[in-house]
């Protein structure tokens, strides 16, 4: 008897083990399906049309500008897709400021991100590559003066007010943005 | 006696291990949630950057460890932060920040490296813009920003001062979060779909003196940065 209950708990455990490892190769590994979803984009295509603008007066993160002001662009060339004109040099495009960071302590530059054009006839979703310009960075010198004047007590926490330096967009910066004309 | 020694071990050997199948099989759902979300917000906003998703159950380590957002180009959600998430829309919300830390260690000289280094250095800075990023991404994706506010407002401690902290005070966090949607995407707040949210309301509540100084900027038309407390 005592020999039938081992033996019963050996086989027991065997199989029960068996069954285990068999239930985790199904959950380690499980079926992937096809999403057949139908998704709001499709990335597939990639023609791109780039389109150069600029601004139409200067401008700097210094004063007088906020989040999600508009300003405006000018198309400095004409801009052709499939030999039809999308868009005429000189024409005025809109655009937002996303946002901006601000200069900081130690040399960090101040940061100005545009995005959201609105040019006719071409959907949001067809445009990639918001604008992105920084301030000089003086934390290249900045830090390594930081470490350098610690050796002075105190004198290093005066680098705390070197400021970065602010974004001034110009007229003749060219900002490119492309067009995926295939995209939804 | 022989027969409860068998059944006996028999229920030691199942028990854990049906226990072991189903946490595998939650964790699993709860990673696919993650991807899911996560890979809307990149998808929608046109990132064309890798950026992964990473469920963890371990606790965050310490203030100094080196950020994986930054190190890693991947976003840790952590067991611990997870417990607070209730919506698709709070996800996003927790998710957009760091995809915004993330998009910062692509950018720059060396790789991104430089950029990285100053994001963990100015992290108070880059804390608000983290926090206004994410705004855009969820907007962009189809998710109610309002969700960021309730998530920060659940999750984030309120700490005594922030003069000299990496961070800024969580209520500071929260008003110009608010402050954002009100000038950016007013129509959130114009068709609030938070309004019978409790946690929406608590941060209402918390938020008086705030909001006060907002209305103000809003009737006077100006421009200057606001001093939340």
């Amino acid at each position: 008897m005592n020999k039938l209950s081992i033996l019963f708990v050996f086989l027991s455990l065997f199989c029960f083990n068996n069954y285990v490892i068999a239930a985790d190769n199904e959950i380690s590994a499980p079926e992937i399906q096809p999403e057949k979803t139908w998704l709001p984009y499709d990335y597939t295509d990639t023609t791109a049309v780039p389109i150069r603008l600029a601004v139409t007066k200067e401008i700097s993160s210094e004063k007088g500008l906020f989040e999600g002001q508009k300003l405006e662009f000018r198309a400095i060339s004409d801009v052709y897709y499939n030999e039809k004109l999308i868009l005429a040099r000189g024409s005025i495009v809109q655009g937002k400021v996303e946002t901006i960071v601000t200069s900081g302590m130690n040399g960090f530059p101040a940061e100005l991100m545009i995005d959201g054009f609105e040019i006719p006839g071409i959907k949001q979703s067809q445009l990639m590559g918001g604008y992105i310009k920084k301030g000089q960075n003086r934390c290249f010198w900045v830090y390594p003066l930081k470490w350098a004047l610690t050796l002075i007590p105190v004198a290093g926490s005066l680098t705390n007010f070197i400021k970065g330096g602010h974004v001034k967009l110009h007229t003749r910066d060219i900002i490119t943005i492309y067009y995926f004309p295939e995209w939804r | 006696m022989k027969r409860f020694i068998i059944l006996a071990a028999i229920m030691l050997v199942c028990v854990p291990a049906l226990a072991d199948t189903s946490e595998l099989a939650v964790e699993n759902s709860i990673q696919s949630r993650i991807d899911n979300v996560g890979t809307t917000l990149l998808n929608m906003n046109r990132i064309p950057r890798r950026i992964v998703f990473a469920y963890t159950k371990k606790e965050k380590k310490a203030l100094l460890s080196l950020d994986k957002d930054l190190t890693r180009r991947q976003v840790v959600v952590y067991d611990g932060l997870y417990q607070s998430v209730q919506t698709d829309d709070e996800l996003a919300a927790m998710l957009a920040r760091e995809i915004s830390v993330v998009l910062k260690s692509y950018s720059g000289i060396w790789g991104g490296t430089l950029d990285s280094v100053q994001v963990a250095l100015g992290s108070k800075k880059f804390e608000t813009v983290a926090d206004k990023r994410a705004v855009d991404y969820m907007v962009n994706a189809g998710y109610n920003p309002l969700a960021l506010i309730v998530f920060i407002n659940k999750t984030c401690p309120q700490k005594r001062f922030d003069r000299f902290s990496r961070h800024n005070l969580t209520s500071k966090r929260l008003a110009r979060i608010y402050e954002y949607i009100t000038y950016k995407y007013p129509q959130y707040l114009e068709n609030n779909d938070y309004v019978n949210n409790q946690y929406y309301q608590n941060f209402l509540l918390n938020s008086i003196l705030n909001r006060r100084k907002l209305e103000e900027k809003i009737k006077n038309q100006s421009t200057e940065e606001l001093k939340y407390e």
